[in-house]
């Protein structure tokens, strides 16, 4: 057996026992039924949902916000961040902006979107832009300002013009720390698009749970959050695949 | 002092082709200055003139901390002088460009680009077809020893064959001048000596221009016609001595060369005799 | 392309504020949109929910929950996350598991920890532990792996016992790391805290918001989110201050937080 598959078998234990442990509070009797499902019930219910029209919209509506706010701060994080890294004129502008809206916890804003963009998916996807943004911005201007400066200087000399150095090498050069800030991202807009279906939805995963806990329906409150860790894990995981695939050449990825 | 562009040494050069040797490179009383982290002014070259001719291998020698890279640098157009200037051809240097290939001791290689990646970059910039690039740079990488390692990724090479890449892939848009920062200061002993070898086979075939900086005496008088000596900080060049040993040179015949001992003994001596010029400073 | 010092760095962020805000009065008179208050209207409006005893008696407890949630998550955490840094078998045991529980939203868990636990103190502070857990642990986790083996070659060959190697070495030398897993947390802490109240609508800090927008009161929506942008930003500047002191020996680092994890 390999070192790897040791090491997978020995992770699976925890999750294990914690299976275990919550078969057991149900079935010793210690937690009742309504409040603690047990897990077999659980999971029976979560591949009923899966199959049910309803359920799938809910999910749908779920990913297209996660994905198009995800999206956007991508797009934006590396733009900000690679200006930034580039001019010290950008720099000195963008610096104290991030310094004070970063650490803003960005749900509090989730009301003044409500208010200003509506109920629908803008006020959502704005506020998981808002939050999956930073990272993904932080990460990409200290990769872009760690560049090797003779990775610079050795395309400058082989007669690349100035402006072209930003995409040909600043860009892939800090392509290992802009992946790490999606991975973040990505994590947080799973979280966000979550949080803010469950403050005010009709649809989505966020808002199932919610309208579960209204009718005290134990079961079909677990069913959103083991949907949203196992879109979580498979979702981090084909990031995992793009990013050593597109940075095979770089050294321990 | 007044340098012409068409100025020539006094001394003959034995082995070169009959006729004029003119200025490839010709630097005007450099200085350079830097701020430390103390924000205290640090004078790093001091006043330095040098020509070097077209087709001259030359090597700047000088104790760690001398400058000697940071010139290298001006005449790559990576660091602009805080007074004086460089000139190309009597053209004044303002910036880095395809006529000066720098090979530095970080090998720099781009990460994300195979062997072939890296040696077609160049080339490519230029406009060159890929078909041709490839063609030309595939002949390339066979001449530094590479054959077989075209779709590696640098990771997957050794220090040693690392630099012969970066090698390639400056020759490969044929610079005029080789500018070489301390290119094999990170190798051991062994490859090291491989990599000396082969790239005075490679300089012998069109005798480019070469400014070579390094730390070790041996390397220095090995490879070049001509030593600057420098100075420990501020850099001022102590000393220029003509190296004045038959080409094309063999390590084992050199080595018994009792003229090739006796510049290592004298250079060596030159730097145990301490601080000559301003280092009273 | 290293960033330089520029002079004025300490006003720059002061200015970024006046700046937003002033962004923000421009931009309110002109959508002339009722439910979008002018940045000075919901200034104004701050001292109202601070003058209010019984919104700054909720405000309090809010922060003594988190302060509570932030602190036991720090004592858990960074010994568990220094532990898997240095034992691949303990890694190994636990990363599945932080990986199943990573995306999911703590703050999602409140509906069934309330179903638990009741609405009390207890259930908000759990929900707080939780999600200032994962980031402290991954940070130390990292801290730990990084440590230079030689380094602790070098303590057992002076005669530290694996536990001793543990505080006296592995500890300090993970520490920058480690505080920028407790910045992250810290911030977090309070992200859970907000939303953990905007989904239970008992008491605190977020309840104040989602109360004054069910009632149309929208300066006092704006002042909250003043008020709980400020907490942030404050909590985030005096924790920077802190960790500065602390690991003055490192490397200079980023005045910008670098993750949010």
């Amino acid at each position: 057996m390999t070192v790897r598959a040791q090491d997978l078998l020995l992770g699976l234990v925890p999750l294990a026992l914690v299976i275990a442990l919550w078969q057991a509070l149900v079935s010793f009797g210690y937690a009742p039924a309504t409040l603690l499902p047990p897990p077999g019930l659980v999971f029976r219910r979560l591949a009923q949902q899966l199959t049910t029209l309803t359920f799938e919209q809910d999910v749908a509506a779920t990913l297209f916000r996660l994905f198009a706010g995800f999206l956007i701060a991508v797009v934006l994080g590396v733009t900000i961040g690679i200006a930034a890294a580039a001019s010290p004129l950008i720099n000195s502008a963008v610096r104290p902006v991030v310094r004070v809206l970063a650490p803003l916890p960005k749900v509090a804003l989730y009301p003044a979107l409500l208010l200003l963009l509506g109920f629908g998916h803008g006020s959502k996807i704005t506020l998981v832009t808002a939050d999956a943004l930073f990272p993904i911005l932080l990460s990409t201007y200290y990769g872009a300002s760690t560049v090797e400066q003779k990775l610079v200087w050795s395309a400058l000399a082989a007669g690349t013009p100035p402006r072209e150095v930003l995409f040909k090498v600043i860009l892939p050069a800090a392509a290992p720390s802009i992946l790490t800030g999606c991975r973040i991202g990505l994590v947080i807009s799973c979280i966000v698009v979550f949080l803010a279906e469950m403050i005010t939805s009709t649809d989505g995963l966020g808002h199932v749970l919610v309208t579960a806990a209204r009718t005290f329906q134990a079961v079909d409150m677990f069913v959103p959050l083991i949907t949203i860790s196992l879109l979580g894990l498979i979702l981090n995981g084909a990031l995992g695949a793009l990013r050593s695939y597109l940075l095979r050449g770089f050294p321990e990825v | 002092m007044n340098v012409l562009p068409s100025r020539t040494e006094a001394k003959a050069q034995p082995v070169r082709a009959p006729g004029q040797a003119t200025a490839m490179i010709e630097i005007d009383h450099v200085s350079q200055m830097f701020q430390t982290s103390a924000r205290q002014d640090h004078l790093a070259l001091s006043d330095i003139s040098l020509t070097i001719e077209d087709g001259a291998f030359v090597s700047i020698l000088g104790p760690s901390g001398c400058g000697k890279s940071t010139l290298l640098y001006i005449v790559g157009g990576f660091v602009s002088p805080t007074q004086g200037s460089a000139r190309m051809k009597g053209r004044a240097i303002t910036g880095p460009g395809p006529d000066r290939g720098p090979v530095f001791q970080e090998f720099a290689l781009f990460p994300w680009k195979t062997v072939l990646g890296n040696v077609m970059y160049g080339p490519r910039q230029q406009g060159v077809k890929a078909a041709e690039a490839e063609a030309q740079c595939r002949a390339l990488i066979e001449m530094v020893g590479l054959k077989g390692f075209e779709d590696f990724y640098p990771k997957e090479l050794s220090g040693g064959m690392k630099q012969r890449v970066a090698l390639a892939r400056t020759l490969a848009y044929h610079p005029e001048v080789l500018l070489m920062d301390e290119p094999f200061g990170a190798l051991d002993a062994h490859t090291r000596t491989r990599l000396q070898n082969d790239l005075l086979n490679i300089w012998e075939r069109d005798r480019k221009t070469v400014l070579f900086v390094t730390h070790s005496v041996e390397e220095a008088v090995f490879l070049s016609d001509k030593v600057v000596m420098m100075t420990r900080s501020p850099g001022r060049i102590r000393e220029i001595i003509d190296i004045d040993l038959p080409r094309p040179r063999h390590r084992s015949e050199l080595l018994l060369d009792p003229r090739y001992q006796k510049y290592v003994v004298d250079i060596e001596r030159m730097f145990d005799d301490g601080p000559v010029q301003g280092s009273a400073l | 392309m290293r960033s330089r010092f520029i002079p004025g760095t300490r006003a720059a962020p002061w200015l970024a504020c006046l700046g937003l805000l002033v962004l923000w009065q421009i931009a309110a008179l002109a959508l002339k949109n009722d439910s979008f208050p002018t940045a000075w209207a919901a200034i104004r409006a701050i001292p109202l929910i601070l003058a209010d005893k019984e919104a700054l008696i909720n405000i309090l407890a809010s922060q003594r929950r988190m302060t509570i949630g932030f602190a036991v998550a720090i004592v858990v955490s960074v010994p568990l996350g220094l532990m898997m840094g240095r034992s691949r078998a303990v890694a190994s045991f636990f990363n599945p598991l932080l990986m199943v529980i990573y995306p999911v939203p703590k703050a999602a868990l409140m509906p069934i920890i309330m179903l638990w636990l009741g609405v009390g103190d207890l259930s908000k502070t759990l929900v707080i532990f939780l999600g200032v857990s994962l980031p402290v642990i991954y940070h130390s986790f990292e801290g730990a792996k990084s440590v230079e083996e030689k380094m602790l070659w070098s303590g057992a060959a002076m005669g530290l016992s694996a536990a001793q190697r543990m505080v006296r070495i592995v500890l300090p030398a993970a520490l920058p790391e480690i505080l920028t897993g407790c910045r992250t947390g810290l911030v977090l802490a309070l992200i859970t805290m907000v939303t953990s109240e905007m989904i239970a609508r008992q008491s605190g800090a977020g309840n104040i918001l989602f109360n004054a927008l069910d009632m149309g009161e929208y300066d006092l929506v704006f002042a909250m989110i003043i008020i709980i942008g400020a907490m942030g930003i404050c909590l985030d500047a005096m924790f920077e201050t802190l960790r500065a002191r602390l690991v003055r020996w490192s490397e200079p680092q980023f005045d910008m937080p670098l993750s949010f994890s």
